[in-house]
């Protein structure tokens, strides 16, 4: 017979699953049922009544799905090709210098890490228009790159710090310079860590709305063509864009699993 | 080292440096100096003063308000989802990989699902009431409702990463402390209130500080939920910033924002080196 103690313990994991996967039902659902079950109904049905791909259909038809899903793309890879170009030398950097350096450096980049969004954000614009940056994929993956960067180059240390030195001499001895033993030695042993990072970077562009709504709200990315429909009414249509938004996130999250931990999470400070 | 080789390591570090410190440090920086300009005067408190109209004080009561009932919240289950991962059971893989999902989910998709949920008409979660003979209700009717609907969108979204570093922190302490705990009789509740708790003291710091920045900082979700009312700091600077021809009274906003998370900081960073 099972324990009681078990017992409770499959109760709470059942219903935290339950209301964990709750919300991303009600999603395929809305997209996926027709209507009159869903939001034209008082009561919605709680279970697919039935099946239908009119929802999505219409909403590709009559909103341009293309746009803002292309703008997403590119600002999500721009973001993470930046993150990782400046991170790895800064981790690099950040690895060798004397430790009392570089915790004024950490400090530093902790510190740009919690400054609100809505509050850089706004000089940011400002300074865009003049430099005709605003509402461009350009402008908004150099402001999205404030919210990963921190991360990325916590990351990036933790994967450059597990190779020998001795390799490094090695390389140097050889007669490689220090870039090229950085690029051509380090970053193929530190790959897993640096695709981690760079795939972090991006579904962290991918799903961010504070600098997109408040820099590109003429050519929006995804979220806030989600945000901007919503407001507008049309459920249908946010739907549609919210599971091109979500489908990709779910899988990068499986595959990410492993580099999802709490050490790389509180951004080096642990312990 | 060298000393050329130690220059060129900081040359390294240069470009983020730099990148830190224009897009982030100057624009905060002029934010604050703006919030005391007005077209036709510099240092005065006009646009703060001009803000108490404008439901100032509320906005700061709410943003604190969700600040503390979600952390409160996240913590909370946190702790025993982080409880239950620690112990062994047969599908412990799964439950933890479908407890991370919300932590990938973005911000306007959980706000896309919780409008639909929590809609006066046409709401799951009214449907789900009637189906189990409850009253159904309008879940945005009173400010408790408000405050009540965002704190638990948001948990939703946030728990996973709580549950995550107080996981990381737990892994740290050693098994033999709980071990001759429970020798020396303390039971399970004791052991987590005696060990677990002061050990994971750092952990939760950190926590503390990364999801309590977040919450003064939560927007999207709000801004969905509820629009500007309640108003929260962040969707006031930016109803300002949207709707005004002058960006002042959002740099204000913005300001007293900024000031209520270092505050934030500098406390919780106190009581974690306050060994």
């Amino acid at each position: 017979m099972m324990k009681l103690s078990k017992l409770l313990l499959y109760f709470t994991a059942v219903l935290a699953i339950l209301i964990v996967l709750f919300p991303i039902y009600i999603l395929f659902l809305i997209a996926f049922t027709p209507v009159k079950y869903t939001i034209d109904s008082v009561y919605p049905i709680l279970y697919p009544a039935g099946f239908t791909l009119a929802n999505l259909v219409t909403a590709v038809e009559s909103f341009g799905l293309e746009g803002p899903t292309i703008r997403s793309i590119e600002t999500a890879t721009l973001v993470g090709l930046i993150a990782i170009g400046i991170g790895l030398p800064a981790a690099y950097g950040l690895n060798r210098l004397p430790r009392n350096t570089s915790g004024i450096l950490t400090a530093m980049l902790f510190l740009a890490n919690m400054l609100p969004a809505i509050v850089v954000a706004i000089p940011i614009s400002a300074e865009f228009i003049s430099f005709h940056l605003y509402g461009s994929v350009v402008g908004l993956a150099l402001a999205q790159e404030l919210v990963v960067l921190p991360l990325t180059i916590f990351i990036l240390q933790g994967a450059l710090s597990s190779i020998p030195r001795d390799l490094e001499y090695q390389a140097r001895i050889d007669g490689a310079g220090l870039l090229k033993t950085i690029y051509t030695v380090l970053a193929p042993l530190a790959k897993a860590g640096i695709v981690a990072a760079f795939l972090l970077s991006w579904m962290i562009s991918w799903d961010e709305f504070t600098f997109a709504v408040i820099l590109n709200p003429a050519n929006p990315t995804l979220p806030i063509v989600i945000y901007i429909n919503l407001f507008r009414g049309n459920i249908l249509a946010s739907s549609a864009f919210a599971l091109i938004l979500t489908i990709p996130v779910i899988i990068l999250t499986a595959a990410l699993q492993k580099y999802l931990k709490g050490e790389y999470l509180t951004a080096g400070m642990g312990g | 080292m060298k000393w050329q080789e130690k220059y060129t390591t900081a040359l390294f570090i240069l470009p983020a440096v730099a990148y830190i410190v224009y897009f982030s440090f100057f624009p905060a920086a002029s934010a604050v100096f703006g919030s005391f300009q007005t077209p036709v005067s510099h240092f005065v408190l006009t646009n703060y003063l001009g803000l108490l109209n404008f439901g100032l004080p509320y906005a700061i009561m709410n943003t604190i308000v969700i600040t503390a009932g979600a952390l409160a919240l996240q913590f909370g289950l946190a702790f025993v989802v982080a409880l239950i991962l620690r112990t062994q059971f047969k599908g412990k893989g799964i439950f933890s990989t479908i407890f991370l999902i919300p932590f990938g989910i973005a911000t306007v998709v959980a706000a896309f699902s919780f409008t639909n949920i929590f809609a006066t008409t046409g709401g799951y979660a009214n449907s789900l009431l009637r189906v189990l003979g409850l009253h159904t209700m309008n879940w945005f009717s009173n400010w408790w409702l408000d405050m009540f609907t965002v704190i638990l969108s948001d948990s939703w979204k946030n728990t996973p990463i709580v549950t995550l570093i107080l996981l990381a922190g737990m892994s740290t302490i050693p098994e033999d402390i709980y071990h001759a705990a429970s020798v020396d009789g303390a039971g399970a509740f004791r052991r987590f209130l005696y060990i677990t708790l002061p050990n994971l003291r750092n952990y939760i710091a950190i926590a503390l500080i990364i999801r309590g920045v977040s919450e003064f900082n939560i927007f999207a979700l709000p801004l969905i939920l509820l629009g500007y009312r309640p108003v929260l700091l962040t969707t006031l600077t930016y109803q300002f910033y949207s709707t005004t021809a002058s960006v002042y009274y959002s740099y204000a906003s913005a300001t007293i924002l900024l000031c209520f998370i270092l505050v934030f900081f500098v406390v919780t960073m106190k009581l974690r080196s306050n060994e």
